[in-house]
C-alpha cells in the first residue's frame, strides 16, 4: 500500500494527540501532588529537615501564701542520643559500652536505644553531674545532654502531701503539682534543628528555637509556718501514740481556704521513692472513717435549724435508749439523767442525740447530711479525694438514723467533717475548701485570683451562731476540755469511735480519735480537725489523744495569726491590757512599717538606709507597753523574717541539694547558677549574714573550671 | 537562505516558546546551582557555554539543506555505532555508568548526541520503506536497524536513553505509516517479555542483563517506601522529590527557598530532578507553565512536521519531538511517582551540555525542516 500524504497527516494529529494526553496526565498528577497533597507533603518536608531536640519547660515555682517557696525547680542533665549520628560514626558498640559503663546500665540495652531509627533517644534522664561530667569529657559521638530541670522541694517533707511529687518527665504526678499541672507545667520547648539530608545541622543556623514557656507560679492558701505547727504536733503525736495515721487540717472558715493539711506518715518528696507507697496518701481527703462524736454536730445543727430543740430543750437520759430492737447506750453506759440540750453536747450523751435525731426524722436528717456536704466530694483542688460512705437514704431504717445521729454509720473524710464543722463557724455558709490561692506569671504579676466560693447556705445564722455558744461550751465544760486555749474562746467537739472491722463489726481495741472545732468561738479566725487513727496505750478519747493536739495547733496558730486574746475581762489586769503586740513590718516598706508600728502606738526608731524593713527589734508578737521604742533596721533589698544573724558556711564542691539543705537548715536561700558542683559562692565563706538572705551559688560540672 | 527571509518565515512561537524555556531553565539551575555548588553560577555558566554551542550548532544546520543528510545516512549510522562504540571503551564511568568521554576539560556524553542521529538515519531508512511497513516481515528489519546502538546503549548501561529510543521509533514508524496494530502488537509483547522477566528475577532468580540496583531503581517508584531501608534507600529519590513538588504548593517557596531543594535532600537536583525545584520553588504555577510550554513547543513541532515538504523531513521532526515528549514524560514523571527513576534530563531546563548541544541540534533540524517546508507552500 503506497503511504499517502494523507495517511501521514492523520498519524500525525494522532501522535500529537497521544502527546496531549500525556502532557495533561503530567498536569495533573502534579495538581495532584501539589494542590491535593500538598498540605501534607509540606508537612513531610518540614519533618524531614526539622529534628527537635525537647527543652523542657522550668515548673513554676509553689509559694506559701506568704510567698515562700515551698517547691523550686532546679537543672540536671539529661543524656540524650542522635541514633543517626550514633550508626554513621560506627561506634555504636564501643559508645554502649561507654554509656553503660558510666550510667550503670545494660549494655544491649543502651546499644539498643542509641542505634534505633529515631534521631532522638533518651538515654538516661537526670543523670548525676558527675557522670554527665565524665559523659562531657568522653565527647561519645551522637550523645549529648539537654539540661532539664527538675522539681525540689528545699522544706523536705513539709506539706509534702499537698505539693505532692513531679515525676522525671517534669510532670505532676500528685499533689498540687498534678492538679495544676498544666498551669505550673509550662510548655515545653524546642529546638528546632534544621537538617539537611545527612542529618548533618545546617551551618548556616536555620535553627528555630521555641523557648519553653516555664510554668506559672503558684501561691497556695497553706502557710508555712501553720503548715509548720500542724506537722510538728501531729508528730509528737505520732511519737507518742503510734497510731496508724494522723491527720489535721486547719482552715479559715471565711473563706474555705486551707492554711495547712497535715498527715502521718509522710514522706520526702525529693526522695518519694525510698518510702512506702502508702506513706504518700493524703489521708485527709482520702481516708474515709466513721466519725463519731464529731458528726454530733450535724445532728445538732439539723435539730436547731429546725427547732426541734433548742439549748434548752429537756432531755433525759437513763444510760441507754431502745430503738426497735436495739439498745444504745452512753459510753460506759453512763446515765446522764436529767439535762438540757446544752448539758447533751457537752457531755456528748448519745441517748440525747438518738433521741433528737429521731424526733428530726429521717427526712430532715439526710436534707442536713446532704446540705453539709457529706457523701459528696468537696470539690478542694488536690487529686485522689475520696467522697466518703453515707448509708443510703432509700435503705435507712429508724435503727442507721438513730447510729447516725451519734456519728457512726456514715464514714466521712477529715475534710468534709472540717468543712461542714466551717460551716457553722462561718455563720452556716457552707465554703468550697481551697488550696490555690492565686496564680502569678513570671515576673510576679496576678494572673489569676481564686475566690472565697459558697457552696451553700446551711444553717441559719442565728443556729449556727447559737450551736457555736454550745460548742464552745464542750471545750469550756465538756469533755473537751483539752482543748481549751488560755485566753481565746474555743468550740469545738471530742469524736471517739470504734473502727470497723473489715471483716464486719466494729474492732474493740482500734479507736478514731479525734477533735473538731474552730476559734474565737465568736468570730472565727480558723476551724481545725485533728483526726489520730487507732492510736495506742489509753485513754484513746477524742478528748484526750486528740484535743491537746487540736489545742497546741491553735494555739500556736492564733498567736502566729496575732489573734488579739480575749480571755474573760475580769481575770485580765490592767497592766496587761494596755500591752500591744508588736507588729511583724519585716519586708514592709517604710511607710507601711511606720504606720502599723504606730497604729499599736509604738514610737519608732529606723536605722540604716533603704526602703525595705529587713529587722526590726523587739521582734514580731513581742508584747510591750504602748510607747516603747521599736527600732526598725532598713535595706534595699528586703529578704524574709528572721533576725539571727549566720554564718556563711563553705558550699564549695557540695551539690544543690547538698547545698540547699545545708542553706535552709540556716535560714539562707540559694541562688543557684549553673549545674553540677558547687565552684563559687557569694558572699564568701565565713562572712556573716542575716538569716534570710541569700546566697549566690554559682554551680559546675565537676572537673571543669 | 538570508537573515531576512529566515525571520520572516520561520516558526516564530516554536522559537518563542523555546526562548522561554531556555530563561526559565537558566533561572532555575540558578537556584539550583546555590544548592549544589560553592561557586556561584558555576553551572549557570557551563550551562550557557552549552546553548551557546547549541546555538551555533542549530544556526550551521539552518542554513544546510536538511535534505542533503538522507545522503549520509549510512554514514552518520556507522558514526554512531563508533561513537558508542568508543564510549564503551574509552568512557568515563560516572555514577555505575559509562557514559561519558572526555575531550580535553569538557566531558561529553556520546547518547545525547546518538539519539539525534539514530532519528537522522532512521528517517531516511523508513522515508525509503515507505509503504511497506505493514508485515511483521516487513517491521523486523526496522528493528534490526536500530537493534545495534540500542544494545550499545544499553550495554553502558543506559537504560533511560534505551527507552527514548525505543518511543522515537514507535513515534516515527508510526507516521511513517506503519502497521499501527502491529506496532501495538509488538509494544504489548515486549512490555509483557519485560514483565514475565522481571517476575522470573525476582521469583526465581533468572539471570538478567541488569545489575539489581538498576532493577531495584526502576521498580522502587511504586512504593518508594518499600526499599528495604524505610525510604532511605532507592525509594529516598522519589520521595524526596515528591516531598518537594508537594510541598511546593501553588505559588511555590520561592527561588533559593525550598528547603527540599537547599538543603540537599533531593539528590541530583540540577540534572535530574530540576523539575522538583520548579515544583518546589516556583510553585504549581511554574510547574504547569513549564507544561504548557513544552507543549506548545511540540505543538509546533508537530504542525512543522505536517507541512515538511517530504516525509524524511516530517520523520525527523516527528522523532525529535517524541523524543522530547518522551523525555519530558519520563522527566517529569519520575519527579512526582509515576516512572521510575532512569535518569534522563529535562530538555532545555536540566543541566548539561551534551544534551543540550543534542537539544539544540534538533531544534536546528525542526527549523530546517520548517524553513524549507515554508519555501515550499510559496
Amino acid at each position: 500500500m503506497q503511504i499517502t500524504g494523507l495517511t501521514i497527516k492523520k498519524r500525525i494529529a494522532a501522535l500529537f494527540f497521544l502527546f496531549i494526553l500525556g502532557l495533561m496526565f503530567l498536569m495533573g498528577r502534579v495538581f495532584w501532588v501539589q494542590i491535593v497533597r500538598g498540605a501534607e507533603l509540606s508537612d513531610k518536608a518540614l519533618k524531614n529537615r526539622m529534628r527537635d531536640v525537647p527543652i523542657p519547660a522550668k515548673r513554676g515555682i509553689i509559694y506559701d501564701r506568704n510567698g515562700r517557696e515551698l517547691a523550686i525547680s532546679v537543672s540536671t542533665d539529661s543524656v540524650t542520643a542522635n541514633p543517626a549520628e550514633v550508626r554513621k560514626s560506627g561506634r555504636g558498640k564501643e559508645t554502649a559500652h561507654k554509656l553503660a559503663e558510666v550510667l550503670g546500665m545494660d549494655e544491649e540495652k543502651v546499644y539498643d536505644r542509641i542505634t534505633r531509627q529515631s534521631s532522638f533517644e533518651w538515654v538516661k534522664r537526670q543523670v548525676d553531674f558527675k557522670d554527665s561530667a565524665r559523659l562531657k569529657e568522653l565527647e561519645l559521638p551522637g550523645i549529648s545532654m539537654v539540661e532539664e530541670s527538675r522539681r525540689y522541694y528545699p522544706k523536705g517533707s513539709l506539706a509534702c502531701h499537698i505539693l505532692g511529687i513531679s515525676g522525671i518527665d517534669n510532670t505532676g504526678l500528685e499533689g498540687i503539682d498534678k492538679q495544676y499541672n498544666d498551669l505550673v507545667g509550662g510548655i515545653p520547648g524546642r529546638i528546632v534543628i534544621e537538617r539537611d539530608a545527612g542529618n548533618r545541622d545546617i551551618p548556616e543556623a536555620q535553627h528555630r528555637y521555641i523557648p519553653p514557656v516555664d510554668g506559672s507560679n503558684l501561691v497556695l492558701n497553706i502557710d508555712e509556718t501553720i503548715q509548720y505547727i500542724a506537722e510538728r504536733e501531729l508528730a509528737k503525736a505520732w511519737e507518742e501514740r503510734k497510731p496508724k495515721g494522723a491527720m489535721a487540717i486547719v482552715m479559715e472558715p471565711r473563706t474555705g481556704a486551707v492554711l495547712a493539711m497535715a498527715n502521718m506518715p509522710n514522706f520526702d518528696p525529693n526522695q518519694y521513692g525510698e518510702y512506702p507507697e502508702k506513706n504518700r496518701r493524703n489521708l485527709s481527703i482520702w481516708y474515709a472513717y466513721e466519725p463519731g462524736s464529731t458528726m454530733k454536730i450535724t445532728t445538732a445543727s439539723a435539730a436547731l435549724e429546725e427547732g426541734t430543740v433548742t439549748p434548752e430543750t429537756r432531755f433525759f437520759c437513763p444510760g441507754t435508749i431502745k430503738v426497735g430492737k436495739e439498745g444504745i447506750s452512753c459510753s460506759n453506759r453512763r446515765a446522764h439523767g436529767a439535762q438540757t440540750f446544752r448539758e447533751v453536747v457537752e457531755r456528748s450523751c448519745n441517748v440525747g442525740f438518738v433521741s433528737t435525731g429521731l424526733e428530726l426524722g429521717l427526712e430532715k436528717y439526710y436534707q442536713y447530711l446532704n446540705a453539709f456536704g457529706f457523701g459528696r466530694k468537696t470539690g478542694i483542688d488536690l487529686p485522689g479525694e475520696a467522697a466518703g460512705i453515707t448509708v443510703p437514704q432509700k435503705r435507712a431504717k429508724q435503727i442507721d438514723l438513730a447510729t447516725m445521729s451519734m456519728g457512726q454509720a456514715n464514714a466521712v473524710t477529715a475534710l468534709q467533717l472540717l468543712n461542714a464543722v466551717s460551716a457553722v463557724a462561718n455563720d452556716g455558709a457552707l465554703m468550697k475548701p481551697h488550696i490555690l490561692k492565686e496564680v502569678l506569671d513570671g515576673e510576679g504579676k496576678t494572673i489569676k485570683k481564686i475566690e472565697p466560693e459558697m457552696v451553700k447556705q446551711v444553717i441559719s445564722r442565728d443556729t449556727a451562731q447559737e450551736l457555736s455558744l454550745l460548742l464552745e461550751g464542750v471545750v469550756q465544760d465538756g469533755t473537751g476540755r483539752n482543748a481549751f486555749v488560755e485566753g481565746y474562746r474555743i468550740a469545738g467537739k471530742t469524736g471517739t469511735a470504734q473502727k470497723i472491722s473489715p471483716t464486719g463489726g466494729y474492732l474493740s481495741s482500734e479507736y478514731v480519735a479525734s477533735f473538731v472545732g474552730f476559734a474565737p468561738a465568736d468570730n472565727p479566725r480558723i476551724a481545725c480537725i485533728v483526726v489520730i487513727d487507732a492510736p495506742t496505750g489509753y485513754p484513746y478519747y477524742g478528748g484526750t489523744v486528740a484535743a491537746p493536739v487540736f489545742r497546741e495547733i491553735v494555739k500556736d496558730t492564733l498567736r502566729y495569726l496575732e489573734v488579739p486574746m480575749q480571755g474573760k475581762p475580769e481575770t485580765e489586769e490592767d497592766g496587761e491590757k494596755k500591752e500591744v503586740s508588736v507588729p511583724d513590718v519585716v519586708n514592709l516598706s517604710l511607710s507601711e512599717a511606720l504606720d502599723h508600728l504606730r497604729k499599736q502606738g509604738l514610737e519608732v526608731q529606723v536605722e540604716g538606709s533603704g526602703n525595705l524593713v529587713w529587722s526590726q527589734s523587739p521582734r514580731a508578737f513581742t508584747r510591750v507597753k504602748p510607747g516603747t521604742r521599736a527600732i526598725i533596721y532598713l535595706s534595699e533589698v528586703g529578704e524574709n523574717i528572721g533576725q539571727e544573724e549566720v554564718t556563711v558556711p563553705d558550699l564549695r564542691g557540695k551539690s544543690m541539694r547538698e547545698t540547699a539543705r545545708m542553706l535552709s537548715r540556716i535560714g539562707l536561700h540559694m541562688e543557684p547558677e549553673g549545674y553540677g558542683l558547687a565552684a563559687e559562692q557569694d558572699p564568701e565563706p565565713g562572712s556573716r549574714l542575716q538569716s534570710g538572705a541569700s546566697v549566690n551559688v554559682k554551680f559546675k560540672p565537676a572537673g571543669q573550671d | 537562505m538570508d537573515g531576512r527571509r529566515v525571520l520572516k518565515t520561520v516558526d516564530k512561537p516554536f522559537v518563542i516558546t523555546l526562548l522561554i524555556i531556555l530563561v526559565m531553565g537558566l533561572v532555575v539551575l540558578t537556584s539550583a546551582n546555590a544548592a549544589v555548588s560553592a561557586i556561584p553560577l558555576y553551572y549557570v555558566k557551563r550551562q550557557l557555554v552549552g546553548i551557546g554551542l547549541g546555538a551555533v550548532a542549530a544556526l550551521a544546520i539552518i542554513r544546510i539543506d536538511y535534505s542533503q543528510f538522507s545522503r549520509f545516512s549510512g554514514l552518520i549510522y556507522l558514526l554512531t555505532i563508533l561513537m558508542l562504540l568508543a564510549v564503551l571503551f574509552l568512557g568515563k564511568e560516572v555514577r555505575g555508568t559509562t557514559g561519558w568521554i572526555a575531550l580535553g576539560s569538557m566531558r561529553f556524553q556520546p547518547a545525547e548526541l546518538a539519539k539525534i542521529m539514530i532519528v537522522i538515519s532512521f528517517a531516511d531508512f523508513l522515508s525509503r520503506r515507505q509503504g511497506e511497513l505493514n508485515t511483521l516481515k516487513e517491521l523486523l528489519p526496522c528493528f534490526l536497524y536500530v537493534l545495534v546502538p540500542f544494545l550499545l546503549i544499553l550495554a553502558q548501561p543506559d537504560m533511560g536513553t534505551g527507552l527514548v529510543i525505543l518511543a522515537l521509533i514507535l513515534g516515527m514508524m508510526f507516521v511513517a505509516g506503519a502497521n499501527p496494530k502491529l506496532l501495538v502488537q509488538m509494544l504489548l509483547v515486549a512490555v509483557g517479555l519485560v514483565a514475565l522477566a522481571l517476575f522470573l528475577h525476582f521469583q526465581f532468580g533468572m539471570w538478567l542483563p541488569l545489575k539489581d540496583y538498576q532493577m531495584q531503581r526502576l521498580i522502587v517508584f511504586i512504593d518508594p517506601y518499600n526499599d528495604g531501608m524505610g525510604g532511605r534507600g532507592w525509594g529516598w529519590n522519589t520521595i524526596q522529590s515528591l516531598v518537594a513538588i508537594g510541598s511546593g504548593g501553588f505559588f511555590g517557596k520561592g527561588l533559593f527557598c525550598g528547603t527540599q531543594v537547599q538543603l540537599n535532600f533531593l539528590p541530583e537536583l540540577h540534572t535530574d530532578f530540576i523539575y522538583a525545584v520548579i515544583g518546589e520553588e516556583l510553585g504549581f504555577l511554574g510547574a504547569a507553565f513549564l507544561v504548557i510550554l513544552y507543549g506548545i513547543l511540540i505543538y509546533r513541532a508537530i504542525h512543522i512536521a505536517y507541512a515538511a515538504k517530504d516525509l524524511f523531513g516530517t520523520l525527523i521532526v516527528v522523532g525529535i519531538a517524541t523524543m522530547w515528549l518522551f523525555h519530558i514524560f519520563e522527566n517529569i514523571g519520575m519527579s512526582i511517582g509515576i516512572m521510575p527513576i532512569t535518569g534522563i534530563p529535562l530538555p532545555f531546563v536540566s543541566y548539561g551540555g551534551s544534551a543540550m548541544l543534542a537539544n539544540l541540534i534538533g531544534v536546528g533540524l525542526i527549523l530546517a525542516v520548517n524553513l524549507k517546508g515554508n519555501r515550499a507552500l510559496f
